[in-house]
């Protein structure tokens, strides 16, 4: 049984990276249709996308739209997680699932409201539309990954400094922030991701004035399959992969630092990549 | 109320909900209203009737369709859990750089965004691509057409949610204590049996939660079954974009979005009344 499971996981394991390995040989083919193995190898195809504007407009209204998602959700979720991790009050579970509510509606039916109302609003088709939207959908998880973190936080610090005749504000921003920090940034990674990344509101609601990267991706995939498309996606690739791989670098080398002068520094909070 | 729980504030009703104001604000303002607009189209366009609910749930047409999702929602889910289940195993039973591997390759492949996975299949399943190519190499003499089907299309959902079901099961087995396997063994159970009485009812939960999260998340995908599916076996989410888009029957796509909306969130009920919501996306 074991062994016999431990085989069909290692078929898996091929199954699940052959669609990652595939992609980036094909990013340095000059083939002008998708076919494998590539005739030849270039980069004409990374030429094209960096200097094509129909490409970079829309990288850059993505994180452009990203950023600013980013700094609007962190500013209604970071207070309103204090207020449900924190306290108790009437309503509290009406409310954690109402934070919630966002990630369960599937897209396509927000990406229909978004259209008919932004419609009447006259955003349809720009930066603050898509804005205002996304700011929606990442709130879930900015708000699943902030509580867990708040959760697990040690609030004899904050009394031991209140004890000491530190303010409620001064014990927030000495105390609480600093110790909070690290997961005030995987939340707003996570949020920023999530907008980064969303397609089918941004289809319905973008346009061309607001395009972002994956409403341009899925039009060229649907209609000509651009191979610019495999040098994108193996963009994407590295910064994913650095992003996984530079908390564990980080680790590594707070490590190193710290046995060449012990004690010196702080041990370095976990931060392991969340799911 | 009683409780005091030692807080800055920790007492009053006041404070959390001010805390909550803006948030409940915008999400009511960028949120509800938006869903409730689609609820008002349903029965005002093109006139105030439930003619749209009336097409919707007996035309057969989207009778079809309906089916056809729910089948290829339950299919993908099962496709997970026997991809995923043994991933996981082999990730919980390999020695720990083993398993950081794994967990790395899985973490990247749920990172990286939907169309480009789906694009990698294309490129995977095309008529030059690497498939074809090896089944030709290996002498299958008329390799059938592979792309734009069912089947690209279920293969390329099964591995997007995959990870999630991954990871739904393997932080269930990451905590089930070896000395039970052991004991069970001691006391002369064998192989399958072992797995069979003790081990699966134990991932239960697992299994579980990454079966309803996989489901429900297929019922709505949009992406993939428009860029790789048959157009003659849409999806709900395909045929509500091609209402809006193609032929602006914003009624009868609204119609079917709260219907769409009505069966996901029965689902989710269940399910939050049973394990709690929040426990679904781990």
């Amino acid at each position: 049984m074991n062994r016999l499971m431990k085989a069909i996981g290692f078929v898996v394991v091929c199954f699940i990276a052959a669609p990652l390995v595939i992609v980036v040989p094909m990013s340095f083919s000059d083939a002008r249709s998708l076919q494998f193995p590539p005739p030849g190898y270039w980069l004409g195809y990374y030429e094209a996308y960096f200097t094509d504007m129909s490409w970079l407009r829309p990288t850059w209204n993505s994180i452009l739209i990203a950023s600013a998602t980013t700094v609007l959700t962190m500013i209604l979720v970071v207070p309103a997680t204090f207020a449900l991790v924190r306290h108790k009050f009437y309503g509290k579970s009406v409310a954690n699932v109402m934070m919630l509510m966002p990630m369960a509606v599937p897209h396509i039916v927000m990406a229909v409201g978004y259209y008919s109302y932004f419609g009447q609003m006259r955003l349809v088709h720009t930066h603050l539309g898509v804005i205002l939207a996304h700011s929606c959908l990442s709130v879930p998880i900015a708000f699943l990954v902030l509580s867990a973190n708040l959760k697990g936080f040690d609030r004899t610090l904050e009394r031991a400094a209140q004890s000491l005749g530190a303010s409620p504000m001064r014990t927030f921003i000495h105390v609480t922030l600093p110790i909070l920090r690290p997961g005030l940034l995987i939340s707003a990674l996570f949020a920023f991701i999530q907008s980064f990344d969303e397609t089918v509101v941004a289809i319905f609601i973008s346009g061309r004035d607001a395009e972002t990267l994956p409403r341009k991706m899925f039009d060229s995939i649907r209609q000509e399959a651009d191979p610019v498309i495999a040098v994108i996606s193996t963009l994407l690739f590295v910064v994913v992969l650095i992003g996984l791989l530079t908390p564990y670098l980080v680790k590594a080398l707070r490590g190193r630092l710290r046995k060449t002068n012990a004690g010196s520094e702080a041990p370095p909070a976990a931060l392991a990549p969340q799911e | 109320m009683s409780v005091n729980t030692g807080g800055v504030q920790g007492r009053g009703q006041f404070w959390p909900w001010l805390l909550l104001l803006p948030l409940a604000a915008y999400l009511l303002v960028f949120f509800v209203v938006p869903l409730v607009d689609v609820a008002i189209m349903s029965v005002t366009e093109p006139e105030l009737s439930l003619d749209n609910y009336a097409k919707v749930l007996t035309g057969s047409l989207y009778r079809k369709v309906f089916i056809n999702t729910f089948a290829t929602a339950g299919l993908v889910a099962v496709c997970c859990l026997l991809v995923g289940y043994p991933l996981a195993y082999l990730m919980a039973h390999s020695s720990d750089r083993t398993a950081l591997l794994i967990l790395l390759l899985v973490t990247m492949s749920f990172w990286t965004s939907f169309l480009v996975r789906t694009y990698a299949w294309m490129v995977l399943l095309g008529n030059q691509g690497p498939v074809i190519w090896l089944m030709e190499t290996i002498g299958v003499a008329d390799p059938p057409h592979l792309l734009f089907t069912r089947f690209s299309s279920t293969l390329a959902m099964v591995h997007i949610l995959a990870p999630y079901m991954i990871m739904n099961i393997y932080t269930v087995m990451k905590k089930i204590d070896p000395a039970l396997v052991k004991s069970a063994e001691s006391l002369g159970a064998r192989g399958f049996s072992v797995f069979r009485h003790v081990y699966l009812p134990l991932t239960a939960p697992g299994i579980a939660n990454g079966l309803v999260l996989v489901f429900v998340i297929c019922l709505g995908f949009y992406v993939t079954p428009v860029l790789l599916g048959s157009p003659r076996e849409q999806m709900i989410a395909g045929l509500i974009g091609h209402q809006i888009e193609e032929f602006l029957a914003f009624g009868l796509g609204s119609a079917m979005a709260m219907v769409l909306l009505a069966i996901t969130m029965v689902i989710l009920a269940v399910y939050h009344r049973r394990f709690g919501l929040d426990r679904l996306w781990g």
